[in-house]
């Protein structure tokens, strides 16, 4: 697979009711590709999944990645499988981290976890309390026993402190907030993650209480986008594997068009990138994948495939192996 | 258990390959409330079984004596085990021979033994594996919410199809025939259109979540549910043929239907519906199964006149709607396990 790299599960622990911490070392002990808190990273499981997890702990540990995964009782089969599964010494492929929720200079930070949200929450903390910037936490969970890494938040910071919140105790984002979010100061920044309608409601208060909105920064993990076109479609050629024909591919033709029209024989079902039905072969050039078929995992996959009803090249060429 | 190579019976009608891996997966073979200590005749993947229960626990064994090749399921029984009708053999407990009328003092040889298949009982169901692999153990489907406490369990009876099983179980995973085939138990004529729903992949198979209008409250009582509301249908489709279908009625109400289907050979499906709710609990059980009969039945005429009779896990050979997507991800699954043209007769 592409762009992935092999982990190996050092541990697995308990991290409060419902939640495991996984740490993820290189199996020969090497270190790993450098990361920033607010960072994910791409976990490939069996059958398949992939899940994004952000990564937590301490920033600048290149040992190993901590990830910390909530059971979710209507879980896809990601937590499920992490929860039920997953065993130390087992291999696993993961991207590289990627950080699309970076901590942004700042005089001050205030950050407001939601359960699982901690996790990257937790890896700011660090850094922030690393670098000397003031911090505030403000982490809500349900219940007490749900609270992920409550010892080392019990820590006492020299930068800043932690406060949990217990909904079951009436303590809600929904009843108060804060004092931090009720007096906006220039040059202090917001950082939420949790559930979508906790950050909704804390993202409204918070622009409600005079924030300035580029100053809150929020992330939520959407699923890989199913098929994405381009804003505007590019000529490409196509070549036959076999005898080594090539025919251009127009910007408003699609592949399996072209070859009909030089009288070659494609297996289109569907025609709309749904069945598979005319997945082929590619041997030479890059897919890019308009069909919605495919999984993730497939179109970033060693052995590719292009769907020639409604996929297109990012290569001048590509060269495909079609079945005679 | 006793150890043997798996092979496909005589007179198989699956390609052998097929067979072998159909036999490595666990399949439902009885209803567990319908096996005792008679001999109870089931047939899976072709083999025909004799299932019984000795002290309770259940026996799943090859439907001939192993010393004159005589079908037991034609044979008695006795407090100590199933009895053979041709010479009075009789096996107990795991299969095992303990008594030969006519030679009362012989010791009895290992051959007698029957050659039994691991059992489990699960959703009210007695489950089997024809070839377990033990280096790779086949998972046993999972139900959701038949242990949970509110729920009421039910099994309906066993429904013959004379369909191919991957036919039947791509009928059950199928959202775009309600209103055409089911408009008589619960859908609206008027309401077929299917919003688009995006199947995910497992390591069981696959999920599909499908929203839409269409009721599940039986034709007649659809105003049950408020004006508007949007039905949750989750289909969890356990590779090969085992899917379950929960049902999001309004509020906290769930019903959930397995749809585990039998394969008694390439032609015959033995269909089996657990089902568990957490609501209506006053609806006599009988009512229930004669709900979910009406169902089936309806089904009945599409499934069983459907050619190929087979299932073409070649997606060019049929043309595909975006209603489909089930389908499609169930066929592409299939093609993942190794399952090869044998689907297509």
């Amino acid at each position: 697979m592409c762009n992935t790299l092999e982990v190996v599960v050092e541990g697995i622990w308990r991290q409060g009711e419902g939640n495991l911490a996984v740490r993820l070392t290189a199996p020969d002990g090497a270190t790993l590709p450098e990361w920033s808190p607010g960072a994910h990273i791409d976990v490939h499981l069996p059958g398949g999944l992939i899940r994004q997890y952000s990564l937590t702990g301490n920033p600048d540990s290149r040992k190993g990645y901590l990830i910390c995964v909530a059971r979710t009782p209507d879980s896809r089969g990601g937590s499920r499988y992490i929860h039920e599964s997953l065993r130390p010494g087992q291999r696993l492929a993961i991207s590289a981290p990627r950080n699309l929720f970076p901590l942004e200079k700042a005089d001050k930070v205030v950050l407001m976890a939601a359960g699982i949200g901690i996790t990257p929450l937790y890896a700011m903390v660090l850094r922030l309390e690393d670098a000397g910037i003031p911090f505030t936490l403000h982490y809500y969970v349900r219940r007490p026993e749900l609270t992920a890494f409550r010892y080392q938040l019990a820590h006492p910071f020299r930068f800043g402190d932690c406060t949990i919140y217990h909904s079951s105790a009436g303590d809600s984002p929904r009843h108060f907030l804060p004092e931090a979010l009720t007096r906006p100061v220039a040059g202090t920044r917001l950082y939420l993650c949790g559930p979508d309608g906790f950050m909704t409601h804390v993202r409204q208060a918070a622009l409600a209480q005079g924030w300035a909105p580029e100053n809150i920064h929020s992330e939520a993990f959407q699923p890989p986008a199913l098929s994405a076109p381009a804003p505007s479609d590019g000529a490409f050629t196509v070549t036959l594997a076999s005898t080594g024909q090539r025919w251009p591919v127009a910007a408003d033709q699609t592949i399996a068009r072209v070859l009909l029209d030089n009288g070659i024989d494609v297996p289109l079902s569907c025609e709309m990138g749904i069945c598979g039905a005319c997945l082929t072969p590619v041997t030479e050039g890059r897919v890019d994948h308009r069909d919605s078929v495919q999984s993730a995992a497939e179109k970033s996959g060693p052995r590719q495939q292009v769907a020639l009803c409604c996929s297109r090249s990012l290569t001048d060429n590509l060269t495909i192996r079609l079945a005679p | 258990m006793k150890a043997h190579r798996p092979t496909p019976p005589a007179h198989c009608s699956f390609d052998p390959e097929d067979w072998l891996r159909l036999a490595r997966c666990w399949h439902p073979v009885a209803r567990a409330c319908d096996v005792d200590s008679k001999p109870y005749k089931a047939v899976l993947l072709d083999e025909p079984l004799v299932l019984y229960r000795i002290n309770g626990l259940a026996v799943a064994a090859r439907d001939v004596c192993p010393h004159r090749g005589v079908p037991l399921t034609l044979g008695f029984h006795d407090e100590a085990g199933i009895i053979c009708p041709y010479h009075g053999l009789r096996f107990g407990e795991e299969g095992r021979c303990n008594r030969i009328p006519a030679s009362p003092d012989c010791p009895i040889p290992a051959k007698l033994n029957l050659m039994t298949f691991p059992v489990e009982e699960r959703y009210g169901l007695i489950w089997t594996c024809l070839a377990p692999d033990a280096d790779n153990p086949a998972p046993l489907p999972t139900m959701p919410h038949w242990h949970d406490a509110a729920f009421q369990q039910i099994n309906c009876p066993p429904f013959e199809v004379n369909g191919f099983a991957g036919r039947q179980v791509e009928g059950f995973l199928d959202v775009a025939h309600f209103a055409w085939v089911h408009s008589a138990t619960f859908a609206d004529p008027d309401n077929p259109l299917v919003p688009d729903y995006s199947p995910q992949e497992t390591d069981y198979g696959f999920t599909a979540d499908y929203w839409s209008t269409v009721s599940n409250y039986p034709a007649g009582a659809e105003d049950r549910a408020p004006p508007g509301f949007r039905w949750l249908r989750r289909f969890e489709m356990h590779l090969p043929f085992t899917a379950t279908l929960t049902v999001h009625f309004p509020g906290e109400d769930r019903l959930v239907i397995m749809n585990a289907a039998s394969p008694v050979s390439a032609r015959k499906t033995r269909m089996f519906a657990p089902i568990a709710r957490n609501f209506d609990l006053h609806i006599p059980v009988g009512e229930v199964h004669a709900f979910n009969l009406r169902v089936f039945e309806e089904d009945r005429l599409m499934v069983e006149t459907q050619r190929p009779e087979k299932l073409p896990l070649d997606l060019s050979l049929e043309a595909h709607i975006p209603a489909d997507r089930s389908s499609i991800a169930y066929r592409r699954g299939l093609k993942k396990m190794g399952f090869g043209e044998f689907f297509l007769v």
